[in-house]
């Protein structure tokens, strides 16, 4: 007996100014959101919410939390949990599989050659002092070959759709990508807290993801080494992303060091033990290649392992991702990326990128200094919504602030349309259910050869009307489901 | 296993188990003021000064607080964020600890702890000085179902045998201190009006060891201060004396190393063999006279067989790494429970995500 009307009878899509993954035009629920929908009008907010409680004190209690960074201290936080699943159809998802390994082949493809012959500099394609000039490229690894020739062993690319639902990358991450923990958690809160909603979903698997990942990293082992010892390397359990390296680590059964429980002896790297040292031959590093060895990048770095460049180069040890690779997710150089398929892979890109103008050339910072209300300005260089501006939804102070930064550092700067994120509906306990803009990241892996986890973190702006995902500015996430094919 | 990560679970199980002392005679202490207000009519200022002896942090109280009395005693053992031995900054230290060793743990343990982190900072101060009865009992419930956790999840290898030496090494040395601050109380006072309040006295020695069920066991209803002070040290078969946790925590420190009886493979080895083995022969007549020195050389020792762990399991020495041009040579510190703040501030300078 149900007293309340339908959840999702008051729910309100803002289309067309918005494309919502639920319903069409004339709130008809897309084919495969259908029997979702059914399912959610058959429970009452009071249930829903009951279940959103017990979930918010079962990752509080499992510690599943990130660190807010305010001026005087770090706070615990646990990563909202929305609901309401997001479906993907199989369709969608051999696009976004297609799209994605283009991209990461012509991006690897892009790296090595950054970090060899340079064509792409050399035949004009791109302007050489844009890519040299870039902080993350890193000219001491010049010549350095990485094993199997990969350097970006795990991508998370952020993707987007516009207000037609056509998918667009929004940014490449290719240093230390997070957030493949909260995938994998949602997944298993989802089936704890609405079991029955898998019922009519052929829901592909994700699970496998720290498998597969292990698999890579055994795959970039220095050569004749038949038993490599992998670790997962962190800054420390102070790190926002710390939960998440505890949680690989443990997945895939190997031990999580700090940088000062690796010693690197004649260019080979060890692990102190109880029992004295033991060998390391592969690294999965979730510290910046600026904190990697004091020796050679920041002196004063105690997260780091002296040495560890040396036997990196030496190939004693190997590195995922590699170094350097931090020039191909500059977002300068991301405008370049439909360039760079072209040039390295002569097709056309299944994925396009949101239009982006460069500061650094005249005309474009022009137009861009003209229309900063309408336009998001973003460093090149910064992530996690820091260093932004979304023009739509800024004061005049703010406008001024970074007309100021962009005159003085125009390489520092680029811009974007505003694309009206596409909304996804939320539940809150106090709204029900309302329009939230979301994101996706799908993470890549590439070892031996390319494959992507069907799925993917679904970040979700709970603020009401902000386009902005990011955790630490009030986002939250959601379970991610890709079907198979119909 | 890490050094780093035997370290921290080694710490984690001596903070677990401090707090649960602590908890354990703290509320007995505090219902016992209770009583001896009615037998003695006031409220006695050494009697608060003692709890505070037992965690040998005088200096540290006494610039913080006027006066030793119920509700600056009970805030500086509960919660007070300064005092390292507080409960709510050793559950903290043994949350950090297993954060830091958190993929060795099962996640059974890591939430039990977790669990009682957010109980312990959600707890409302005030009101627990009130009546810290039922705060102090969670604690105790908090400390056991880690014990027990861990005993039923943990796979026996070196992790567990931290775990063990920890929570033993710290047992050991809590129970010496109490006994050490409270054996005043264990002689007896003149005059048979006074025997109700010995009697209730000695009781609570024992029951802020959780010992008294145990000791009647043994004793059967025979309470006398040489036969608590004999259980409290001597006692083979109760789990709480010290004999008992010197001989276990000797038990892990070989499983570690692959000694036994009458042998050793490192200082540590040799140290905690001596101890046992001076308990195992000593008799409760030996003890009576010389209790204050025996018992400072019992802390003394405990002290050393700690930093000879250290040294040959946490603190292994690598090679230095040279810088070259004349930098000075890096060389690694070991670690320490608490953690230097440069590494709170540069772990955070690095911003990855979840974004």
């Amino acid at each position: 007996m149900h007293t309340a009307s339908p959840l999702f009878q008051q729910y309100e899509p803002d289309s067309p100014r918005f494309y919502d993954e639920v319903f069409s035009a004339k709130k008809q629920a897309r084919h495969h959101y259908t029997t979702l929908v059914e399912r959610f009008n058959e429970l009452d907010a009071e249930s829903l919410n009951a279940r959103r409680r017990a979930i918010d004190i079962l990752l509080l209690n499992q510690g599943v939390t990130f660190t807010v960074y305010s001026a005087t201290e770090g706070i615990e936080r646990i990563f909202p949990f929305d609901l309401i699943p997001r479906v993907v159809p199989g369709s969608e998802w051999q696009v976004i599989e297609k799209g994605l390994t283009q991209r990461v082949t012509a991006l690897n493809l892009f790296l090595h050659d950054l970090y060899h012959e340079q064509r792409i500099l050399k035949d004009g394609v791109m302007p050489a002092d844009l890519v040299l000039g870039s902080k993350h490229f890193r000219r001491e690894f010049v010549g350095v070959n990485p094993p199997l020739g990969v350097y970006i062993h795990v991508t998370g690319s952020d993707l987007i759709r516009d207000s037609s639902g056509r998918y667009l990358v929004l940014e490449d991450n290719l240093r230390c990508p997070s957030g493949v923990s909260y995938m994998l958690q949602n997944r298993q809160v989802m089936k704890r807290a609405l079991p029955m909603l898998f019922d009519n979903y052929q829901v592909r698997p994700i699970e496998d993801y720290p498998q597969q990942l292990l698999h890579v990293l055994q795959d970039i082992a220095p050569r004749g080494v038949s038993d490599p010892g992998v670790v997962v390397l962190t800054p420390g359990i102070y790190n926002s992303a710390f939960y998440e390296h505890s949680f690989l680590a443990r997945q895939m059964g190997v031990d999580l060091t700090e940088g000062g429980d690796l010693v690197v002896n004649d260019n080979r790297v060890y692990k102190r033990t109880t029992q004295g040292l033991t060998p390391v031959d592969v690294i999965y590093r979730r510290v910046d290649d600026d904190f990697l060895d004091p020796l050679v990048f920041r002196g004063e770095s105690k997260l780091g392992v002296a040495g560890l460049v040396n036997a990196y180069r030496a190939g004693n040890v190997a590195l995922a991702n590699a170094i350097g690779t931090g020039v191909a997710d500059d977002k300068v150089i991301y405008s370049f990326v439909p360039r760079i398929i072209r040039y390295y892979l002569d097709q056309d890109p299944v994925l396009e990128n949101v239009p982006t103008y460069l500061a650094s050339d005249p005309s474009e910072r022009k137009m861009i200094l003209a229309n900063l209300d309408r336009l998001v300005v973003k460093a090149a260089n910064e992530s996690g919504g820091y260093g932004m501006l979304v023009g739509t939804d800024s004061t005049a102070a703010q406008r001024d602030e970074f007309r100021a930064r962009i005159e003085a550092d125009p390489r520092n700067y680029i811009a974007q349309d505003t694309v009206m994120l596409s909304r996804h509906p939320s539940f809150s306990h106090d709204q029900g259910l309302f329009g939230c803009h979301i994101d996706l990241r799908p993470y890549v892996l590439y070892g031996e050869h390319i494959s992507i986890v069907p799925g993917g973190l679904t970040r979700v702006a709970l603020k009401p009307g902000s386009l902005v995902v990011n955790s630490s500015q009030g986002g939250g996430s959601k379970d991610t489901w890709v079907l198979y094919d119909e | 296993m890490l050094s780093r990560v035997a370290e921290s679970m080694f710490w984690m199980s001596r903070y677990i188990e401090r707090a649960e002392n602590t908890a354990c005679f703290l509320d007995v202490n505090y219902h016992l003021s209770l009583d001896l207000h009615q037998v003695s009519g006031g409220e006695s200022l050494d009697y608060w000064e003692s709890l505070i002896q037992v965690t040998g942090e005088q200096d540290r109280f006494q610039k913080l607080y006027e006066g030793y009395d119920s509700n600056s005693v009970t805030d500086f053992l509960l919660f007070n964020p300064t005092n390292p031995s507080s409960i709510s900054s050793c559950i903290a230290l043994a949350r950090e600890n297993a954060r830091s060793s958190v993929e060795a743990l099962s996640s059974e343990i890591w939430e039990g702890i977790n669990n009682l982190y957010h109980f312990v900072l959600q707890a409302d101060p005030a009101e627990v000085r009130g009546d810290p009865f039922s705060f102090c009992r969670a604690v105790k419930i908090g400390s056991q179902l880690f014990q027990g956790g861990a005993d039923a999840t943990l796979l026996r290898n070196e992790g567990w045998d931290f775990v063990q030496l920890g929570k033993y090494l710290e047992r050991a040395d809590n129970i010496a201190r109490l006994v050490d601050v409270k054996y005043d109380l264990l002689s007896p006072s003149d005059g048979a009006s006074n025997e109700a309040q010995d009697v209730i006295l000695w009781m609570s020695v024992l029951k802020s060891c959780s010992a008294l069920e145990a000791f009647r066991k043994v004793h059967l209803s025979r309470l006398d201060p040489e036969g608590i002070l004999g259980f409290l040290v001597l006692e083979r078969s109760f789990p709480r004396s010290i004999l008992y946790s010197i001989a276990a925590a000797e038990k892990a420190l070989w499983h570690v190393s692959g000694s036994s009886h009458g042998r050793f493979s490192s200082n540590a080895d040799r140290l905690i063999g001596k101890l046992e083995s001076e308990l195992s022969y000593v008799s409760v007549d030996d003890l009576v006279g010389e209790l204050r020195p025996f018992l400072v050389e019992l802390e003394q020792q405990l002290k050393q067989i700690g930093e000879q762990i250290h040294q040959t399991y946490f603190a292994y020495q690598g090679a230095d790494v040279e810088i070259a041009e004349g930098g000075i040579p890096l060389r690694f510190l070991g670690l320490v429970s608490g953690r230097p703040n440069w590494r709170h501030a540069e772990q955070q300078q690095q911003q990855e995500g979840p974004r």
